[in-house]
């Protein structure tokens, strides 16, 4: 069998069983960590922390372990769904094209939920919870994200007959993309670049805690959905990205990392009155049933209500 | 129009291509089951990680941070809560604490966390203890624990401030 044969039937077969791009890419991940610290080293020390970093990547390594168990599950969930499908979309080169703009799309609106409902946020927040930004950060996958159903956003194609091999190979892709924005490495790319792609100037903004910054630039590969959604927002160099979350979590831990939010999620409830319970699940992480807010929204307002004009404004 | 999966059902040699088998037949032995090959993956993945936190270490990334003085103070706990307006700042003689009260009373303890800093609100006066010219403060949150700070003469002045505390925690779940 030639060469172009292989490819051919791979691109076959990732259609149909799927062909999960990641497991290759990781000695890429592995490198450019490393030529990455070397960088930093030279220029920007403290780029990285070598405490956090350990715990970037056991939590990505852990996440690997949690997606190969639950791997299945999804699958089977995915494939019961191509089953009773309405409809059959070939496993041609355009189609390829548009399940990857379509589960891109699903992507933002799933990353755009696990920031504002508290439920999903639990699952995601440890991605946001460092406080540095270099490509080890790529790799603070989440170990909930399963038991957050947020999978249920991706795989919902298979029901108008996209193959679930399809959907697991663009997600991959997908993922395997985001690794390379998670850098301070790179300033701007050029102009064309970032008016369509997401890039690290852009990514840098989602990862930061400034007012201006929070909740902004959901995007995965394409930014233009956050341009067309209205959560875009452009990294100014007069407002540099401080990266983590709101309340920064001052630990290294592990366990902190993975389950903190699911903790402060419980304890919420358990304090809260009966009939606000629910609201510490669904409603925007920093709402309180007493008015209290701290929500991005919340604290933009505070923000934009100190500042003169030309400063929010960037006149 | 004819799809790219029947056309491949028809190619002389078509079989599955099972790519990590595939894969895996490179590396098989006899005797080698897939949980050895998944033992090595796992072995694998940890030696790797091992060996890019020895490089952050080797390349002495992070470094030794410290807070530079009082404007530095005022920067991180603006940088914490927006709007945070510094009135009264003291740091500690190592540089690797502060504690600064805006004109509201509100009182933030910062300290490094690796190579970057946390902060906190200081809400009650409960686990304040002063010790000739050290404070140790506890936020009671067990995450941020406690801190000891080295204030020289400052430390019996904001010790007695300190004292009047007995607001709210503000409890912030982003």
């Amino acid at each position: 069998m030639n060469f172009p044969e292989i490819v051919h039937q791979a691109i076959q077969q990732a259609g149909t069983a799927g062909l999960d791009i990641l497991p290759f890419a990781v000695p890429f991940f592995v490198l450019a960590i490393a030529l990455e610290m070397v960088w930093a080293g030279r220029h920007a020390p403290g780029a990285y922390e070598p405490g956090d970093t350990l715990t970037s990547l056991l939590m990505g390594f852990g996440s690997t372990i949690v997606a190969g168990i639950v791997a299945v599950l999804i699958a089977i969930a995915a494939g019961w769904l191509y089953t009773h499908r309405v409809a059959t979309v070939p496993v041609v080169w355009w189609s390829w094209i548009a399940v990857f703009v379509l589960d891109d799309f699903d992507y933002y609106w799933f990353h755009r939920t696990a920031h504002r409902i508290r439920w999903f946020w639990a699952s995601h927040v440890n991605h946001h919870s460092s406080q540095h930004y270099n490509l080890s950060t790529a790799v603070r996958q989440t170990w909930t994200g399963f038991p957050a159903l947020s999978f249920a956003f991706r795989i919902w194609p298979a029901f108008f007959g996209v193959a679930p091999g399809m959907l697991l190979t663009v997600a991959g892709i997908n993922l395997v993309y985001q690794f390379w924005i998670h850098t301070e490495a790179v300033r701007r790319m050029p102009r064309w670049f970032e008016a369509v792609m997401n890039t690290p100037s852009h990514h840098r903004v989602h990862h930061g805690t400034n007012p201006r910054y929070l909740d902004r630039n959901y995007a995965g590969v394409l930014i233009i959905w956050d341009r067309l959604f209205r959560s875009f927002e452009p990294e100014r160099d007069d407002d540099p990205v401080r990266y983590g979350i709101v309340h920064q979590l001052g630990t290294f831990s592990l366990k902190t990392v993975a389950f903190h939010e699911w903790r402060a999620i419980g304890r919420d409830m358990w304090h809260a009155p009966f009939l606000s319970k629910l609201g510490y699940l669904v409603r925007e992480p920093g709402w309180r049933h007493d008015g209290n807010h701290t929500t991005s929204a919340v604290i933009r307002e505070r923000w934009i209500a100190m500042q003169p004009e030309d400063e929010i404004t960037g006149d | 129009m004819k799809s790219s999966a029947h056309h491949a059902a028809h190619l002389p040699d078509a079989h599955p291509i099972h790519l990590g088998a595939e894969i895996a037949a490179v590396f098989a032995r006899p005797g080698v089951g897939p949980w050895a090959i998944l033992a090595l993956q796992f072995a694998g993945s940890l030696v790797m990680i091992a060996a890019l936190y020895w490089l952050a270490r080797w390349l002495r990334l992070g470094g030794d941070v410290r807070i530079a003085g009082r404007e530095h103070a005022a920067e991180l706990a603006e940088a914490t809560f927006p709007g945070f307006a510094a009135e009264d700042i003291t740091v500690d003689r190592a540089r690797i604490g502060a504690l600064v009260r805006n004109r509201a009373g509100q009182v933030l303890l910062i300290r490094r966390h690796g190579a970057r800093f946390v902060a906190r609100e200081l809400a009650d006066h409960q686990g304040i203890r002063l010790d000739r010219h050290t404070l140790t403060l506890e936020t009671g949150d067990p995450r941020f624990g406690a801190l000891t700070l080295d204030l020289g003469a400052d430390a019996q002045t904001w010790a007695a401030s300190l004292r009047r505390l007995h607001g709210v925690t503000v409890d912030h779940a982003r």
